[in-house]
């Protein structure tokens, strides 16, 4: 029932941001009790000295009584980091096959899901929404509120002029105070060379990366039946396109570009994951706790 | 090819459909958007290519669906050729053996003229022989044999019927129709002028027909007929019967005749008559004498001429004394019976002789003496007279009841046992009087009642007439004459009295008429004519009535005319024969019928020789200038074909299309 929530097209007739990263969270964490695979929060991790100004209510006070000493138990849950999400906004990101949820729409309910699940955990997020250039920036945070104010900055995300990673990224670096973990959510229409490379200095400063690379069915297998103009979103070009081209070569080329896209940035230690819109959310979500995780 | 509705070919113009559909549409494709195209490569050429053959294929099939649509509409035919002069044809050898071809040798000549045709038909034509005469007889089966076809015109008899031309043109075509091939009508007649239609078109002849006429038409000859004899068909008092015959010649001179009565083989009169040329007369005999029974008579016109047998004129009379009616009638009151009797003898024959009787008298009176029992206001019956009476109606006795003011004062209906409802008096006030408003034409009571115009009533017994059959009523609604059948008799109730009283019927001429009509119909005399013309019709019993008593009828030769069967079935015979004809009908009743020829066939004037030609060119429309081929053209309509055309291209279309335009939206 609660995997219903994380489908993109009940999520999309959900209108509150926070209600639908709250759904899927919930769902979400909902199936990870079922699974024997993760755990989550209950799980220890270790136990530290009290200091002061340490939760009383953290003190396990079985230890206390058998050494008098005081020790806080920490679970796994309880590890903070620090999280930026980078969404795409691009205009391509608008597109949406008939009966599909638009990508960009997929995107920001994942983006507001993960923080959702960041903020749950008591990590620090923040977003970066870019295009050709950055739109809005949320700088990562612990602070009451910070979920709000992310989420609206989200919100604020509609498709907007071309992609460039180029200028964003820069901009991102000048901002990465310390290592954390950055979500990347985006088609990729670029050059997978120059995405990795303009990525990889985040890397670099130890921060993991995870790709999320946003494709709607049609765009990976083009269904068409007779020829067909198709008007590019971004450039606005026209190409009369033939059906024989869209089953064959294009399949060719995307599966290509998606194959080394991933090649690459498996290649500079980015997780990268192939998300297709009209599958649930889950799928995303386990790849950011697993990578999370793996972090630890 | 020609077409039947060619107006129907504007529906061509949907074709424009198509052609704006696919000719100023198909660039107007409507571009989708899609994220992306740097994994494309511009096609267009190919693409264009494809798409256009496909259009154009679809393209041509709706449009061929509209062309086939809009033809089919329109009703397309061929013309289909028949066979030429060189082919096979249907003869017919039609000879006219009507009255008329008695004149002189006309049917043995026509006969002579059938065989030697006979004789020249081509072996690759088959032929018939059809005989003319009051309609047209079928006397052989399409043969090429000629020995049948010969026997078969030598079978020809002089017949008595009316020829009529139209039939000619009416067995050509059923001809054509059947055999399907071209059709030569040769036609022996003596041409009569007064068989041919009042409408020249209806002579037309079917195409593809040709009418040959072998010899020209014979010249006028002069004939002398009896023409009509008006005779009572019963004679009680035979010094009084009267006969009047008209006497009528065709392209005759102004002549001096003998005409005789002649009844029973012995002539009782004769009388000279002056006939202008080409005129008429009439002669009047006085006095029938015959012995009882049927009697055979004739009009005989002296002197003799080429047509013989329409110099006599037979009709047949039934002598018989007076029918007896018994009047009862309430003592002292005798007006209703002056009324009726004089009624019952201003008749034009005869027939009744009226007993009055006071209904206390009549105790002990047998009905079954009478022909006829009238009841005129009769407040009750003695019981024994009740009791015969009903026995007598039962056995098939017509009992005429009157009602008056002394019926409506006993509230019932002596008999029927009828409740009186009311007695309807026109007052002072609003009505004076009441007058008929209605009749039931169909009986013969009333049928030459002339609507009893002028007729008042001032009284009338409103009766329950539940189960009656009403002939007349007033104007107010009230049953003024009604009939209830009881067991084989009749009962007529008459719902006012007859001593002009009540009314002032009695007064009025068409009193006479409704009470010798009325009278004949309760005594169950026949009023049908003994005097008919050949062809007509005899009814030997009433349609519904019940079978198994047999009718025996002898023809003018004294042989039974109806076998075994028949006589016990059939409900008509058609009187074909000059002659009398005896009839014995089911309840042992003898009839004659004297049967004469239609005196349309006297007059041998023939037609005009331009008007028979005309008549044979109306059959050969086919017929090129020079007459030498008979080429008709007949239309032939292949719509079945188109619409299995249309059929074919609709799927083919369904499918194309089905093929070429898929939704597009799936990218």
């Amino acid at each position: 029932m609660l995997q219903r929530f994380l489908d993109p097209a009940v999520l999309s007739s959900i209108s509150s941001l926070d209600l639908v990263a709250k759904t899927v969270v919930d769902g979400f964490i909902a199936g990870l009790h079922r699974s024997p695979d993760f755990g989550f929060s209950q799980e220890f991790a270790e136990y530290r000295m009290y200091s002061a100004g340490d939760d009383l209510r953290h003190v396990d006070w079985n230890v206390f009584a058998r050494t008098e000493r005081m020790y806080l138990k920490r679970y796994r849950g309880e590890t903070n980091t620090q999280l930026t999400v980078l969404l795409d906004s691009s205009t391509s990101m608008g597109y949406a096959s008939p009966g599909q949820t638009r990508k960009i729409d997929y995107a920001r309910f994942l983006a507001a899901s993960i923080i959702y699940l960041s903020v749950q955990q008591r990590d620090a997020s923040g977003i970066i929404v870019f295009d050709d250039d950055v739109r809005q920036f949320v700088p990562a945070s612990a602070r009451i509120g910070q979920l709000h104010r992310v989420l609206h900055a989200i919100n604020l995300a509609e498709p907007h002029a071309r992609t460039d990673f180029a200028k964003p990224f820069l901009h991102f670096q000048q901002f990465l105070k310390r290592r954390g973990m950055v979500v990347v959510i985006s088609d990729f229409y670029a050059d997978p060379e120059m995405v990795v490379k303009s990525i990889m200095p985040l890397r670099g400063q130890g921060s993991e990366v995870v790709l999320f690379h946003l494709l709607d069915p049609q765009e990976i297998a083009p269904k068409i039946n007779a020829p067909v103009v198709l008007v590019d979103m971004e450039t606005h070009d026209e190409m009369e396109v033939t059906p024989e081209y869209a089953k064959g070569e294009y399949r060719e080329k995307i599966d290509a570009h998606i194959e080394l896209l991933k090649s690459k940035a498996q290649g500079a230690g980015l997780d990268y994951m192939l998300i297709d819109t009209s599958r649930p959310l889950d799928a995303a979500l386990r790849e950011y706790l697993a990578v999370r995780q793996g972090r630890k | 090819m020609g077409l039947l509705s060619p107006w129907w070919l504007a529906g061509l113009l949907a074709v424009g459909l198509p052609v704006w559909l696919h000719l100023l549409q198909q660039h107007k494709m409507d571009p989708l958007r899609f994220p992306s195209l740097q994994f494309f490569e511009r096609r267009t050429q190919s693409s264009v290519k494809h798409r256009r053959l496909k259009y154009l294929l679809l393209f041509a099939l709706r449009a061929l669906m509209l062309v086939l649509l809009a033809l089919l509409f329109a009703q397309p035919f061929l013309r289909r050729d028949m066979a030429s002069s060189g082919g096979a044809r249907h003869v017919l050898f039609v000879v006219d053996d009507s009255f008329s071809m008695r004149a002189g040798d006309g049917l043995e000549r026509a006969k002579r003229q059938a065989s030697s045709a006979i004789d020249s038909l081509s072996a690759s034509n088959s032929a018939q022989v059809l005989s003319l005469s009051g309609g047209m007889s079928v006397l052989t089966q399409p043969t090429k044999d000629k020995a049948e076809l010969k026997a078969a015109v030598a079978a020809i008899r002089p017949a008595d019927g009316r020829s009529a031309f139209t039939e000619i043109a009416r067995a050509a075509k059923t001809a054509g129709e059947t055999l399907k091939v071209p059709v030569e009508v040769q036609f022996f007649s003596d041409l009569q002028q007064s068989s041919m239609p009042t409408s020249f078109a209806e002579l037309r002849l079917p195409p593809n027909t040709t009418l040959v006429i072998p010899t020209a038409a014979p010249a006028p000859t002069a004939n002398f007929a009896v023409e009509t004899v008006t005779a009572p068909s019963t004679v009680s008092e035979p010094a009084k019967a009267r006969l009047l015959a008209t006497v009528a010649g065709f392209g005759t001179p102004a002549a001096d005749k003998t005409v005789s009565l002649v009844v029973n083989g012995k002539t009782l009169q004769s009388k000279p008559v002056k006939l202008a040329a080409g005129g008429r007369a009439s002669v009047e005999f006085l006095g029938l004498d015959a012995s009882y029974g049927w009697n055979r008579g004739e009009v005989r016109i002296e002197g003799g001429d080429s047509l013989a047998a329409d110099d006599t004129f037979r009709f047949a009379f039934e002598r018989a004394d007076p029918r007896k009616v018994l009047f009862l009638h309430e003592p002292g009151r005798t007006r209703g019976a002056v009324y009726f009797r004089a009624a019952l003898e201003a008749g034009a024959e005869n027939l009744f002789a009226l007993e009055p009787m006071a209904v206390n008298d009549a105790a002990n009176v047998s009905p079954s003496r009478y022909s006829l029992v009238v009841l005129s206001d009769v407040a009750s019956l003695p019981a024994q007279l009740e009791d015969s009476l009903k026995k007598y109606i039962a056995a098939g006795g017509g009992v005429w009841i009157a009602a008056g003011a002394t019926m409506a004062s006993r509230g019932t209906v002596p008999l029927t046992g009828a409740k009186v409802i009311e007695s309807r008096y026109a007052g002072r006030g609003e009505e004076r009087f009441f007058t008929p408003g209605g009749f039931d034409l169909t009986h013969p009571a009333v049928a030459k009642a002339n609507k009893w115009e002028g007729v008042r009533f001032y009284q009338a017994i409103k009766v329950d007439a539940a189960k009656a059959r009403v002939l007349a009523k007033l104007s107010d609604d009230t049953p003024l004459l009604t009939e209830v059948r009881s067991g084989e008799g009749r009962i007529l109730f008459f719902a006012s009295a007859f001593d002009n009283v009540a009314n002032d019927f009695p007064l009025h001429p068409t009193f006479v008429p409704f009470v010798e009509q009325s009278a004949r119909y309760l005594a169950g005399i026949d009023a049908r004519s003994a005097t008919v013309q050949a062809g007509s019709f005899l009814e030997l019993r009433q349609a519904g009535s019940k079978l198994g008593a047999a009718v025996d009828v002898l023809n003018p030769k004294g042989e039974r005319a109806l076998d075994l069967k028949a006589s016990s079935t059939a409900e008509t015979l058609r009187l074909t024969d000059e002659g009398y004809w005896e009839v014995v009908r089911q309840n042992g009743q003898r009839q004659l019928v004297a049967v004469n020829a239609d005196r349309g066939e006297s007059n041998l004037t023939p037609m005009p020789a331009e008007s028979a030609d005309l008549w044979k060119r109306t059959g050969e429309a086919g017929t090129a200038g020079d007459g030498s081929t008979t080429i008709e053209q007949k239309p032939q309509s292949f719509w079945w074909y188109l619409a299995l055309l249309l059929l074919l291209t609709a799927l083919a279309e369904s499918f194309v299309a089905s093929r070429y335009l898929e939704p597009q939206g799936a990218a």
